[in-house]
């Protein structure tokens, strides 16, 4: 899939994208975790319940997005305590041109050329975020990934893209270069927050409806894209967007399967917020057991924590934990979808040239390699001790997981200028990309309850004497 | 009748601006969203975050999971 900009090898005239990406993610990730510990605080550096989002870093004031509005847009440029924040999303647009900048040298590209569209396509982004930060909307749920695709889609059908925007769409190299930086919040530690019954719900039923639900749409549903089967599932079973996002990147979805796929989480995700909180009071489930169905079942974590605090403070705690351990598998099922799919599933559509290994090897995406890079490596600082882990959750919190949002985003827009529907549109008419999420999701329920109801429920609970 | 793209754009952001200047504010106001959006905003849940690190409070383990909970057997 790729951009008007790029040439179809994915490489310009300098570094490959994929290459470009890491180098640029790595990077300005070393500069948050350089600057971060440099800005360190002298008193208490270690005590989470000083610094509860971790240190506080420099850069959180070099980048920020429109906050929640609903009457007037002014609201969107003022914090909780009614201090501008105008600055900060301009600039949080400015490193998004600085990492199209940068991207362009190292590919070898005229930056003067990129620059203009990669300004229009920054403010089309932040409209998105405008749009997505409306009080209803933002409070059901509805994120800025599908503001920005519908933004794209509309300007592209209804204008077109003129010549000197095309030259600037580089919506993969947004997301993959997002995705590296995104790393450094795929924390492995996090996987033992809630012990073994954590680790069963989350590593035993997660791949499981990954699995089937892909082997379902393939061979049940013959549906004739595999990365659509893909995308889908991963969203559904993992966490939502950013699931969609990473395997669609290591599987190399098309734009349009993207799409497809988080709309349709998102739709589902609102539907099942607001419904299985009144389900499980209906049916009378432990808060516990209801907390970890949830955390394991809705795909976003933002919806995971509104439906468990509508249950209580405890149902709320445990559903955010489950879906934070479900979150930190990403890092795992992206490598694991990128090496199938580069040792099996595209071997399947070419003839073989040379031995499996390294032609597995070529078609690898080497961005994933990055994204790896930087989750291992704060994986390690985060574990080393409770200052370390601070360090991480601050530089991530306070910058990094802005400056994603922000890539992400642009790619969005980019990837909505890009889409054309009419090439999934049989698919979509057939129904069976609903069918597939809606029978996936089925399972990840029974299943989901199954084994929370065993672990949390029952061989882990202890019991309380009266 | 054809439509100039420039015209059409702007239908698209009249529309726009529509739904979000007016419809979603009215929407906002009925008592049900009303309710849903006091309860998140009590609670400070941040429902649209995307991953863990975009929410207002970390997930953090509290002490009472390992009061009702064998975490590790």
């Amino acid at each position: 899939m790729a951009g008007a900009g790029w040439k179809s090898s994915g490489r310009w005239h300098g570094l490959h994208e994929d290459t470009v990406a890491t180098i640029i993610g790595l990077a300005v990730l070393a500069l948050a975790l350089a600057l971060t510990w440099i800005a360190r605080p002298a008193d208490d550096p270690g005590s989470r319940a000083t610094w509860p989002k971790g240190w506080p870093t420099p850069l959180a004031k070099t980048i920020d997005k429109p906050q929640t509005w609903s009457e007037s847009l002014d609201a969107a440029f003022h914090d909780r305590k009614g201090n501008s924040i105008a600055l900060p999303i301009v600039l949080g647009g400015g490193w998004v041109v600085a990492v199209a900048a940068a991207g362009a040298v190292l590919g070898g590209r005229s930056v003067g050329r990129m620059l203009p569209g990669s300004v229009v396509l920054v403010l089309l982004a932040g409209l998105a975020y405008l749009l997505a930060s409306q009080k209803v909307i933002h409070f059901y749920n509805l994120e800025y990934p599908l503001w920005a695709l519908m933004i794209g889609i509309l300007i592209g059908n209804v204008v077109g893209v003129p010549a000197w925007l095309g030259q600037s769409l580089a919506g993969e190299f947004f997301i993959k270069t997002g995705l590296v930086i995104f790393g450094a919040e795929v924390l492995f530690g996090r996987l033992l927050e809630l012990g073994v019954p954590g680790l069963l719900t989350s590593w035993v039923v997660t791949p499981i409806v990954l699995v089937v639900t892909f082997w379902c749409g393939v061979h049940l549903l013959k549906i004739p894209s595999k990365s659509l089967c893909m995308v889908i599932s991963a969203d559904m079973s993992v966490c939502g967007v950013s699931a969609a996002i990473a395997t669609g990147a290591a599987c190399r979805a098309k734009k349009e399967e993207l799409s497809l796929a988080i709309g349709l989480s998102l739709v589902f995700t609102v539907l099942m917020m607001v419904a299985m909180p009144p389900l499980i009071d209906w049916i009378g489930l432990d808060p516990i057991v209801g907390g970890a169905w949830l955390g394991g079942t809705i795909d976003a974590t933002g919806a995971v924590v509104a439906a468990g605090e509508s249950l209580g403070k405890e149902a709320g705690e445990v559903a955010a934990t489950v879906k934070m351990i479900q979150n930190s598998m990403i890092g795992i099922i992206a490598f694991t979808v990128a090496v199938y799919w580069s040792g099996w599933v595209d071997r399947s559509t070419g003839p073989r040239e040379g031995s499996l290994v390294a032609e597995a090897w070529k078609r690898f995406p080497r961005f994933i390699l990055g994204f790896l890079t930087a989750s291992l490596v704060c994986s390690w600082l985060f574990s080393l001790s409770p200052a370390h882990a601070l360090w991480i959750d601050g530089t991530t919190t306070g910058f990094t997981s802005r400056l994603r949002g922000w890539l992400f985003c642009t790619g969005f827009v980019c990837m909505g200028l890009q889409t054309n529907f009419r090439e999934l549109a049989p698919v979509v008419a057939s129904g069976r990309p609903l069918l597939l999420y809606v029978g996936g999701q089925c399972l990840n329920l029974v299943l989901t309850l199954a084994m929370a109801s065993l672990t949390f429920g029952w061989l882990f609970k202890k019991v309380v004497e009266p | 009748m054809r439509v100039s793209p420039p015209v059409r754009l702007g239908l698209v952001m009249t529309a726009i601006g529509i739904v979000w200047g007016i419809v979603l504010p009215r929407l906002g106001r009925f008592p049900v969203i009303v309710r849903h959006v006091a309860a998140m905003e009590s609670r400070e849940v941040n429902p649209a975050a995307m991953y863990y690190t975009e929410l207002d409070r970390l997930p953090v383990r509290s002490a009472w999971i390992e009061d009702r909970l064998i975490l590790w057997p």
